[in-house]
């Protein structure tokens, strides 16, 4: 490996450990890594052009939208009313409302196809409710991160239309088809872990029981309830996509809780505002740092250097397999979603291929092994806007984020191991 | 006027424009909507005007959060050396700051918007000059220099 | 050649590494090491990984990269002549396509870049354009009205879907293919490879072969790379590039026919459109070009036979 990767890591490392904001500690190591190849004002200027890079698409916009109807939801009594309707279905589970938690990011990520859309959009209104219930912020917080990136899995999903590109051949209608059942199985596994580790802490336990106001809650979420009609139903008929069911939610639960429920008054929302300003703008520097990030890392071609000097070292099939997922799962933590599978299935498929994988099941192993990177630390993009979101810091979510790294890994061996889950849905379509 | 109170004043303004910017973001991206569904003229321009929105609020708005002190970073180890240390390493990371909008903000995206204008590049749709994209990047930088000072001239102080 | 260190150039694109664009460019690479002894190398980064086509020209300005294509259309906000290539219907066949491009304005356009720290090299098949639809065929203009079709983010894609009675949609291209899928736009327009490789068949069903645009790809370098460039080493290049057009050229032509049977193959109904219905309905854009700033080009253009 050359020196670039080495000055890439370590300067990356120690302005992490000093505390830098993790935006400037990305943007700077890719700066230094930079300057070996190209001149002072080259290098400045491609920087800055990768960071605006990064933010300039309109599917990004997305984060600010949910974002902002997150707050209004959230200060506007909708969160409320929504989490009591659903308190009356799971609330005597243990770890109830962390099942609706995932089940809604599980449901929204499927939807909008863009896990931090996901984050925002939930996290926004479910962590302070759970929050509220007895749950620690950290663990909601966590629950959200980690069950927003099933919808990668779960079609429509962009990341599986960029697999297939990248593939040269596999077929997005069989992709598509193929994610369902793996998507289900992370869920279901983060549902299992959420549900020990919330009985283990006693979460959710404190909150009374009642049992006579079904009809009353009911009737008192139906408004709230059509917010979610309204995004869901809209995508999925083709009124407008998920970017744009953004702006809607904004736009119905600012005159729902402005003038219909009368719980923001007009001076608030200069805050509401503000608040989503800051939060966007958070998420959108660590996007815009790691997309630049990403740049130099494929320019300096790292990740191929990395993967010739780890896949050099044996041939066993299972020792091989091993590796790839090892690689995913240690650049999946550096390098951003879209690039990685970009850069890594021209190297990966053909190996695979060779090993009798198909090339549908292994772009559902990779999709996956991605989005376990998508959470996890140092650069996690969805664990960014988790962490800005539920207004804490990457230090304090790791231990509560173990489990489910746990949860999803358990996830990932199942999906490897019984290809069936993967290619029985598309096989029934002949595809 | 003290530095402090510019960069209230400036911070004030910031607050307003970004603001302003996020409801007109969602106005446009509506007004997509709808006149693609009730119209047969479905606009061409706010595509366009969204990410252009969204750079300028990702720019701009980064420099408001950074004087809320609002970015994630990783506290763990610095947490654990005593206050006095913490202070000196406050410094340390605001010289890094300052390097990063120097070097990267300022001086990287005074040549990009530069070379959008000197070459007079337009953007596709709409025309606008791409150099107005860009400029929000320098801008930036100028903001993150002038919040770093003031961050800065308060650890003395203490 | 002596006293010259061995260069890499780095070379951009963003289709993927099997379309014929990155074929040619592999040959591109390897002709020129050819002709050059091993002295000049061409590392090639496909699929967009290095930006979109217009980031790759800004790169190209700042001069991180050395290399890349783009299509004609995404050289229009920085060439204004080349708007000219999305007039619809502006050649009357592909013969007086390449007749155009390889002669004197063909050169003239790739040379017009030069104030803008863009040096052309040369131009690559891309086909032509033809509309592909979800739920109703098209056979004439007047099937389009009332559809929403998806167009590149350009006031002349625009003008010519509305000058054929169409609702021109910008979608950007990686919302595309769930769009088609949900209903949010009914159609959208491309060239064969692209509408077989990105699997939009998968859900557009109906293809009218109307060929109402060909804009070609362009292959372009920097000022600043080319100047670092001695005369040999520009000899070598243009050699190579000249090589790999006429490579890409043959290959398109095979990778057209194929995807055209793949996508029947896969069930997409095929309807050759009567032409003369398509040229009528974009003759106001006609009309109005004579008298714009590009009118004498299109004068020419008209009069090459
Ligand atoms: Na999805
Ligand atoms: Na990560």
């Amino acid at each position: 490996m050359d020196i670039s990767v080495v000055i890439l890591i370590s300067s990356f490392v120690a302005l992490l450990l000093l505390n830098v904001p993790i935006g400037v500690a990305i943007a700077l190591s890719g700066f230094f890594s930079l300057l070996l190849s190209l001149d002072f004002v080259s290098t400045t200027t491609t920087m800055a052009q990768r960071m605006s890079a990064g933010v300039d698409s309109f599917a990004l916009l997305a984060i600010p939208f949910f974002i902002l109807s997150g707050f209004l939801m959230g200060q506007g009594g909708i969160a409320h009313r929504l989490i009591e309707f659903a308190k009356i279905m799971v609330g005597r589970l243990p770890g109830g409302l962390a099942f609706v938690n995932i089940l809604s990011c599980t449901l929204f990520g499927a939807i909008s196809g863009s896990a931090v859309a996901a984050t925002s959009a939930i996290g926004g209104f479910v962590i302070p409710e759970m929050e509220k219930d007895g749950y620690s912020r950290e663990f909601s917080t966590a629950v959200t991160v980690t069950a927003s990136t099933t919808g990668m899995l779960i079609p429509p999903s962009n990341i599986l239309i960029v697999y297939s590109l990248a593939s040269g051949g596999v077929s997005i209608a069989a992709l598509f088809l193929a994610g369902y059942l793996p998507g289900l199985i992370v869920a279901l596994c983060l549902m299992i872990a959420s549900a020990i580790y919330a009985k283990m802490k006693g979460y959710g336990e404190s909150s009374e029981k009642q049992s006579g106001q079904v009809f009353k809650k009911t009737f008192d979420a139906l408004p709230s309830l059509f917010l979610v009609i309204l995004v869901i139903g809209g995508i999925v008929s083709g009124y407008f996509t998920p970017t744009e069911a953004g702006a809607i939610a904004v736009l119905y639960s600012f005159v729902l809780s402005t003038f219909v429920y009368k719980e923001v008054k007009f001076k608030d929302l200069s805050g509401v505002l503000n608040k989503s300003v800051c939060t966007t703008a958070i998420v959108m520097l660590l996007i815009a740092a790691s997309s630049a990030m990403s740049w130099v890392l494929s320019y300096e071609n790292i990740p191929q250097s990395i993967s010739q000097f780890f896949l050099g070292f044996s041939n066993n099939p299972i020792v091989v397999l091993l590796m790839i997922n090892l690689l995913l799962l240690l650049v999946g933590t550096f390098l951003d979603m879209t690039p990685a599978v970009l850069i890594f299935t021209p190297i990966f498929l053909p190996i695979v291929e060779a090993l009798g994988i198909s090339p549908i099941h292994f772009g559902i192993i990779m999709i996956l092994n991605l989005s376990i990177g998508l959470c996890t630390p140092p650069v996690g993009s969805v664990l960014f806007v988790g962490c800005s979101i539920g207004k804490t810091s990457i230090s304090k979510i790791i231990s509560p984020l173990l489990p489910l790294y746990l949860a999803m890994f358990i996830a990932l061996l199942i999906i490897i191991c019984v290809p069936t889950l993967s290619t029985w849905l598309p096989g029934l379509f002949s595809l | 006027m003290s530095l402090s109170k510019v960069c209230n004043r400036v911070d004030y303004f910031l607050e307003v424009f970004t603001s302003a910017l996020m409801v007109a973001l969602v106005l446009n991206v509506t007004w997509q909507v709808v006149t693609r569904f009730f119209t047969n003229d479905p606009s061409s321009f706010t595509e366009e005007l969204a990410r252009f929105f969204l750079i300028w609020i990702a720019f701009l708005g980064s420099a408001h959060a950074f004087r809320k002190g609002a970015h994630l970073g990783l506290d763990y180890f610095v947490e654990k050396f005593s206050p006095a240390a913490q202070a000196k390493i406050v410094k340390t990371i605001l010289l890094f700051v300052v390097l990063f909008s120097v070097c990267i903000l300022i001086v990287g995206g005074s040549c990009l918007a530069y070379l959008a204008w000197e070459l007079d590049q337009k953007s596709a749709s709409l025309g606008l000059s791409i150099s107005i994209v860009y400029l929000a990047i320098p801008i930036s930088g100028l903001l993150f220099l002038l919040f770093s000072a003031e961050s800065f001239k308060n650890y003395s102080n203490n | 050649g002596k006293g010259h260190e061995a260069r890499v150039l780095k070379l951009a694109h963003g289709l993927d590494a099997k379309h014929p664009v990155h074929l040619s460019m592999v040959f591109f690479a390897e002709q020129l090491a050819k002709y050059s002894q091993g002295e000049m190398t061409v590392q090639i980064y496909p699929s967009g990984q290095l930006g979109s086509e217009r980031e790759l020209i800004e790169l190209i300005q700042i001069g991180s990269i050395d290399f890349t294509k783009v299509s004609a259309s995404s050289l229009e906000p920085f060439i204004p002549k080349m708007k000219i290539f999305s007039v619809p219907y502006l050649f009357r066949d592909g013969e007086h396509l390449w007749r155009v491009l390889n002669g004197p304005i063909g050169k003239d356009l790739l040379n017009s870049g030069t104030p803008y720290r863009i040096q052309g090299l040369g131009y690559y098949d891309a086909g032509s354009r033809s509309f592909y639809t979800t739920k109703d065929p098209v056979n004439s203009p007047s099937d389009l009205k009332g559809m929403k079709i998806r167009v590149m983010n350009s006031p002349s894609a625009v003008a010519m879907v509305k000058s054929m009675g169409g609702s021109p949609t910008p979608i950007s291209w990686g919302e595309l293919y769930t769009s088609l899928q949900q209903g949010v736009v009914d159609g959208a327009e491309n060239n064969l490879p692209s509408f077989y490789l990105s699997k939009h068949y998968e859900v557009a069903k109906y293809l009218i072969l109307d060929e109402h645009t060909s804009i070609p790809d362009v292959v372009i370098t920097g000022t600043k790379s080319w100047g670092k460039l001695t005369v040999q080493q520009r000899g070598w290049v243009a050699q190579a590039m000249a090589d790999s057009v006429a490579y890409e050229r043959k290959l398109w032509r095979k990778v057209s026919l194929e995807s055209l049977a793949a996508v029947r193959e896969a069930g997409v109904e095929v309807v050759v459109a009567d032409k003369k219905l398509f040229v009528d309905s974009v003759k106001p854009i006609h009309d109005a070009l004579a008298n714009s700033e590009h009118g004498e080009l299109f004068k020419s253009i008209q009069e090459v036979r």
